[in-house]
């Protein structure tokens, strides 16, 4: 489990309590509403994560315990406490991709961004590696339920079935020529 | 919109959808689930859009939802008023263009269009399109659909899901209509009840009787919830209905709510399901807008209204209370019961919670009433279940099928079976709460009781089919790994139990392991499955027991052995290649080593696996092939044609000696131990060469006048020449191995001779006798069985055959009769009972033989042979035969029609397989198999009498010369090992210095073919067909590798 490593104190800069007290506001009283707003409060940081600062205030304002917060962000496989790259790449390690060889997708897509850490096992789920340049966060996901075109990767939020070593390497290239222009 | 509040204005909605379903000028509908998207269907929709634009054609577009045939996406349907309903397949955006095109003539393109539907079920309505397009299938005559039943899916790939109005047209939401004039809300809670409906979100729980809980509870705020948290991995029925027809949901829901006096419902969505989510949202609205949730539904004074909520990505938010604490904010850990959810479940209020597909159910049932569910299913499981055919598979998708169908009913008939020519082995149902279920077992029903009696469970319909490239106990271990990571943590069995589960698995798979461990395994999951808090817990070892008891071999492999035969756990081998070679050829190295020129070097790494490289490099059926890497990018590495080069490049050239001594260099210093083999084939052959070269003192006894077995006697000249086999035995001679020929064992040296005059034995003696059909007329003269043909053609006695040859038979054998024949002179044409692609015959052979001339009959039995008074064969007759039911091999079984043919022809050879010579067999007082082969320790090869050891074919039943080398290499390991007391096998072949060949990167040429004689030339002599690569296109195949066997 990851605990934040930028714990900054005090207070999100206005504009985001702004938007965070919008968000709560619509919530409030409705069944599920924290998971929404640590939701809505995430895809609204630029980085994709919830830091220290947003955490406390949404905590404070929803009269939270704050245990409870951290028991929430550190459960759920969705909620990054780490700044997220600039690409997000999903491997699926759903049942139907395993059998049809996303492990392989997955070590030779960290060999292809130079990660070390190697994961322990394959990483069947809820592992998050970034590059240490920021650039590229792989991460692995139970399920896509888009099983029939296994083995899947989504990048950048766009799904590619049937892939192989090579073409994924091909996807990958092409982010990162996005990222020199 | 305005809202429905009487039948003028739910009539009206309902021609307004009818008017956009059915217009008057033609409907073109993309299918635009997540599938069809994955695979490009918003390009295609897209392309549609502009060219309709541009051209200002009169042709309606719609996105519907996904019609369930994953594998063949995009699908697109196509209706012109007055014809069928068209569904085209595969379309990509290019083909937008000429669609339209045609679709404004009239026309549909005939390469694209799929099958038709003439008129449509929907079951709340039948909608009629029209006849016409004779040339097209009806859908239900697709392998794919035939036998499918659509009530849950009744809508899906036929409506728009974001418009309310086409499913009104189909008849939605007239069951809710129905319920609520007729408002009787207890009878529909005895429909349901007397339906048999039970949960399908795995449990199978009674639904009528959770609805009846909910109306008995009195609490004004009580709930109901959708659990659409569909987590189970291999499953994705609930986001493809969601998405697809979200309406059907909502009148389950809305039905629900009216019936047991509830105001709110929620529908707990998984997050990774960002357009099931998108598409519910739409929904709502729209029933809003209608009046059909809001303070008063359809007019009728009833409240109710539907919220969404997003999961966070936790597997274990499927179990109702861990959703239940996830709805309140918390983290999702499952709580005790009871109390129950229907007594105290979200916020403490009575809760009903249903999984999604059970939802879909609802408004059949409560029109067309408990009895015409009951009509489909098996007595206690009614209805149908929407399953996910994944994995492995040919058809992959979403099929809708009556409970109670045959698992083999799943995979061969709807699935069509492999992929490629790999055979299917097991289907893993239920995701991580299943189990895996083997082939031996596809006669299974499908249904809840039936599952749960072979240790799996119905689970929500995910069925992942596992062929021979799956490794059942990685399987094991990863449904353990996902469970271990999904555990919530609170209840100890689960947390603990599944971390020291997946912590020896993990050894297993590489390759430390006991048995002590495996019963270690089997009693943990036990503990787990019956202590565990909730239903994670419960099942999360359903995976490992069920593996344990269907696959046991495969643990044992892995524990004793220290292999991984579908060579998934790469710990135990080098490479996909070394993994799938029955010699274990380190073929990355040799490869490496031709790349950088060191022929020599990689002479003696091939050699020092393999002792008949030249011999396989022409013959061997190349596993490796199937399982090299490269092949997925684009073929794989040749491998056999490589060590063919190599081999040859020596063997055959005046580096002979030289190589002969660096190799007998090599040999242990002599132990004084002597060694015994029968049999100079393939197996004993390899056995001496390692004996050999581990010291020990060989004889090979053999009834023939020379070494080689089936290479030499049964396989033809012009596919191995004898004098290429001929220095392959003269290396193996030079390693010291004495021959002793004419000498079969048993009656010119019995096995108690052996006994006393040497140390250890190996009996790898083959399967020399052809086994006989029992055929009218096989007494003629001129029907000759294929081996005593091919063996009188290769020791000179047999010199013809006759004009016309008949062979009967699909194998290696029959194939190699027959070019034999043509080279004779004769026609052949060789009768099979099957189809091409499953003849056992090397496929290359089988395109050389037909490109020679060979003619080929399949789906022919033989009847009788006919002869003339003389004695003389005349004919061959044949019984046509169609292709049945699917066995157990996954093959379906030729059946008999009545069309009887004739083959003219005045020779007929036999090639229906071989067989033990059953007297020696019985003879040598060895424990016997029914079959007549050898009983042998599965590891050791050690057959029921001391010192003597057995393999090859003997042991096999007829196989294949890799295979049977293969055990001639293990038998060799083993007998030193009893001899010696020590390992000392692996001193053979060290002394490689990885730095010549070290990984560079891999080339992106094509593959490299040999040259061959061209056909009209090969038929006039013996000379062999395959020329071999020449050294550049050698040196270039290796270039090729991508060095699976160096780890990062």
């Amino acid at each position: 489990m990851t605990l934040p490593t930028a714990v900054t104190p005090g207070k999100p800069d206005p504009e985001k309590c702004a938007f965070i007290d919008g968000v709560i506001a619509r919530s409030t009283g409705r069944p599920g509403s924290l998971l929404g707003i640590l939701e809505a409060v995430q895809e609204n940081n630029p980085r994709k994560y919830l830091c220290s600062s947003e955490l406390r205030y949404i905590a404070a304002k929803t009269n939270t315990p704050l245990s409870q917060i951290f028991s929430v962000t550190t459960f759920y496989a969705l909620f990054n406490l780490e700044p997220q790259g600039d690409h997000t790449i999903y491997i699926c390690r759903g049942t139907a991709c395993h059998a049809r060889g996303s492990r392989n997708l997955l070590e030779s897509l960290r060999l292809d961004l130079g990660i070390k850490e190697a994961p322990d096992e394959g990483g069947a789920d809820k592992l998050t590696l970034t590059t240490p340049d920021g650039k590229f966060t792989i991460r692995t996901v139970a399920c896509f339920g888009q099983c029939a075109l296994a083995p899947v990767v989504e990048l950048d939020h766009r799904i590619c079935g049937h892939l192989n070593e090579r073409a994924l390497a091909r996807e990958v290239d092409a982010l990162r020529q996005e990222n020199h222009q | 919109m305005t809202p429905i509040a009487d039948i003028g204005s739910f009539n009206a909605a309902r021609e307004a959808g009818m008017a956009k379903l059915q217009p008057a000028a033609p409907r073109i509908g993309v299918g635009m689930g997540t599938c069809g998207r994955g695979n490009g269907a918003e390009e295609v929709y897209r392309a549609f859009a502009e060219a309709i634009e541009a051209h200002g054609l009169d042709i309606r577009l719609a996105a519907v939802g996904c019609f369930g045939a994953c594998s063949e996406e995009p699908l697109v349907n196509v209706w012109i008023p007055g014809q069928p309903l068209v569904i085209l397949r595969h379309v990509h955006s290019a083909d937008a263009a000429r669609i339209l095109a045609d679709v404004h003539q009239g026309r549909i393109p005939p390469d694209l269009a799929w099958c038709k539907i003439e008129e449509w079920d929907h079951i709340t309505a039948r909608i009629r399109y029209g006849a016409g397009f004779p040339e097209l299938p009806q859908w239900s005559e697709i392998p794919f659909f035939h036998g499918q039943k659509k009530i849950v899916l009744r809508n899906c790939g036929l409506i728009s899901p974001d418009d309310i109005d086409e499913y009104i047209a189909v008849g939605g939401y007239q069951a809710l209509y129905k319920v609520l004039i007729d408002s009787r809300p207890e009878m529909v809670i005895e429909q349901v009840k007397a339906a048999k409906l039970r949960g399908r979100g795995g449990a199978g729980y009674a639904t009528g009787l959770k609805w009846e809980f909910l109306a008995k509870a009195k609490d004004p705020s009580k709930y109901i919830v959708c659990n659409a948290d569909e987590g189970d991995p291999g499953a994705y029925m609930n986001r493809n209905e969601i998405e697809s027809d979200p309406h059907s949901l909502l009148e389950g829901m809305i039905i629900c709510g009216y019936v047991t006096g509830t105001q709110q419902a929620i529908v707990y969505v998984r997050a990774e399901y960002p357009l099931a989510v998108h598409r519910l949202t739409r929904a709502v609205e729209q029933a809003r807008e209608y009046g059909i949730l809001g303070p008063s539904v359809l007019g009728r004074g009833v409240k109710f209204d539907i919220e969404l909520v997003e999961g966070a990505g936790a597997f274990v938010c499927g179990e109702e209370t861990a959703l239940i604490a996830s709805l309140e904010g918390f983290s999702g850990r499952p709580r005790p019961r009871p109390p129950f959810p229907a007594q105290k479940g979200l916020d403490g209020k009575p809760t009903n919670i249903n999984n999604v597909e059970t939802w879909y159910n609802i408004a059949p049932i409560a029109l067309k009433g408990p009895a015409w569910f009951t009509e489909t299913g098996s007595a206690r499981s009614a209805g149908t279940k929407v399953f996910s055919l994944v994995g492995k598979i040919r058809n992959t998708g979403l099929v809708e099928m009556p409970l109670g169908t045959p698992l083999k009913t799943f995979i061969y008939d709807i699935g069509g079976g492999g992929v490629g020519e790999c055979s299917i082995k097991a289907v893993q149902t239920g995701g991580p709460s299943g189990g895996c279920i083997p082939l031996e077992m596809f006669d299974t029903p499908v249904d809840y009781e039936t599952l749960a009696q072979l240790g799996s469970i119905m689970g929500s319909g995910g069925m992942v089919v596992m062929d021979e490239n799956n490794c059942m106990v990685d399987i094991a271990r990863y449904f353990i790994e996902f469970t271990h990571s999904e555990s919530c943590g609170k209840c100890v069995p689960c947390r603990v139990g599944l971390d020291k589960a997946l912590d020896v698995l993990n050894g297993f798979t590489k390759g430390a392991g006991n048995s002590a461990q495996l019963a270690l395994l089997d009693e943990l999951g036990r503990m787990i499955r019956d202590t565990s808090l909730c239903g994670l817990g419960q099942t999360a070892p359903n995976p490992v027991l069920t593996t344990l008891r269907h696959f046991r071999y495969e643990f044992d492999d892995h524990i004793i052995a220290r292999r991984c035969r579908a060579g998934v756990c790469d710990s135990l081998a080098l490479s996909p290649c070394e993994n799938s070679c029955p010699l274990h050829m380190n073929i990355p190295r040799f490869l490496g080593l031709l790349k950088r020129g060191r022929l020599e070097d990689a002479f003696e790494s091939v050699i020092l696996d393999n002792p008949l490289p030249a011999s396989t490099g022409r013959v061997c059926q190349h596993p490796c092939d199937m399982r090299c890497r490269r092949l997925t990018m684009d073929a794989a590495v040749n491998m056999r044609d490589v060590h063919r080069f190599i081999a040859d490049s020596i063997l055959l050239s005046d580096h002979f000696d030289a190589m002969v001594a660096r190799v007998a260099d090599r040999k242990l210093p002599p132990t004084g131990k002597k060694t015994a083999v029968a049999g100079a084939g393939p197996a004993g052959l390899t056995a001496a060469f390692y004996l050999a070269l581990l010291g020990h003192d060989v004889t090979v006894f053999e009834s023939k006048r020379e070494a080689g077995g089936m290479l030499r006697y049964a396989i033809p000249e012009y596919r191995l020449p004898k004098h290429v086999l001929e220095r392959e035995v003269e290396l193996i001679r030079r390693m010291g191995v004495k021959f002793e020929f004419g000498m079969p064992v048993s009656s010119a040296i019995s096995l108690h001779d052996l006994d006393e005059q040497f140390d250890a034995v190996f009996l790898s003696i083959g399967t020399w006798k052809e086994s006989w059909v029992h055929l009218p007329g096989t007494e003629l003269k001129n029907v000759i069985p294929a081996l005593l043909f091919l063996e009188g053609v290769a020791s000179g006695s047999v010199s013809q055959i006759g004009r016309r040859v008949a062979v009967i038979g699909g194998g290696n054998a029959a194939v190699d009769a027959a070019r034999t024949a043509l080279r004779m002179g004769a026609d052949a044409t060789i009768v099979y009972r099957r189809e091409r692609k499953e003849m056992p015959a090397i496929k290359e052979e089988v395109d050389a033989a037909e490109h020679e001339g060979v003619k080929l009959q399949f789906l022919s039995a033989p009847h009788r042979i006919v002869g003339d008074p003389k004695g003389n064969v005349r004919a061959l007759e044949i019984v046509k035969t169609r292709l049945g039911e699917y066995d157990l091999t996954g093959r379906r079984k030729p059946v008999p029609t009545a069309e009887v043919a004739r083959v003219e022809c005045d020779a007929v050879i036999l090639a229906v397989g071989e067989t033990i010579d059953l007297d020696f067999a019985r003879g040598s007082g060895l424990t016997l198999r029914e079959n007549g082969t050898f009983v042998v320790d599965r590891f050791t090869l050690e057959t029921s009498r001391p010192k003597f050891y057995a393999g090859g074919d003997v042991i096999t039943g007829a196989s294949n010369v890799s295979n049977a080398m293969g055990y001639g290499k293990k038998a060799a390991r083993r007998m030193d090992e009893a001899l010696m007391g020590v390992k000392r096998f692996q001193r053979l072949s060290g002394g490689f210095d990885a730095s010549e060949y070290e990984a560079e990167p891999a080339t992106e040429i094509a593959r490299q073919r040999p040259a061959e004689l061209a056909p009209a030339m090969r038929v006039k002599s013996d000379a062999e067909v395959v020329v071999g690569l020449t050294r550049g296109q050698a040196s270039a195949e290796c270039g090729r590798c991508l060095r699976c066997d160096v780890r990062a």
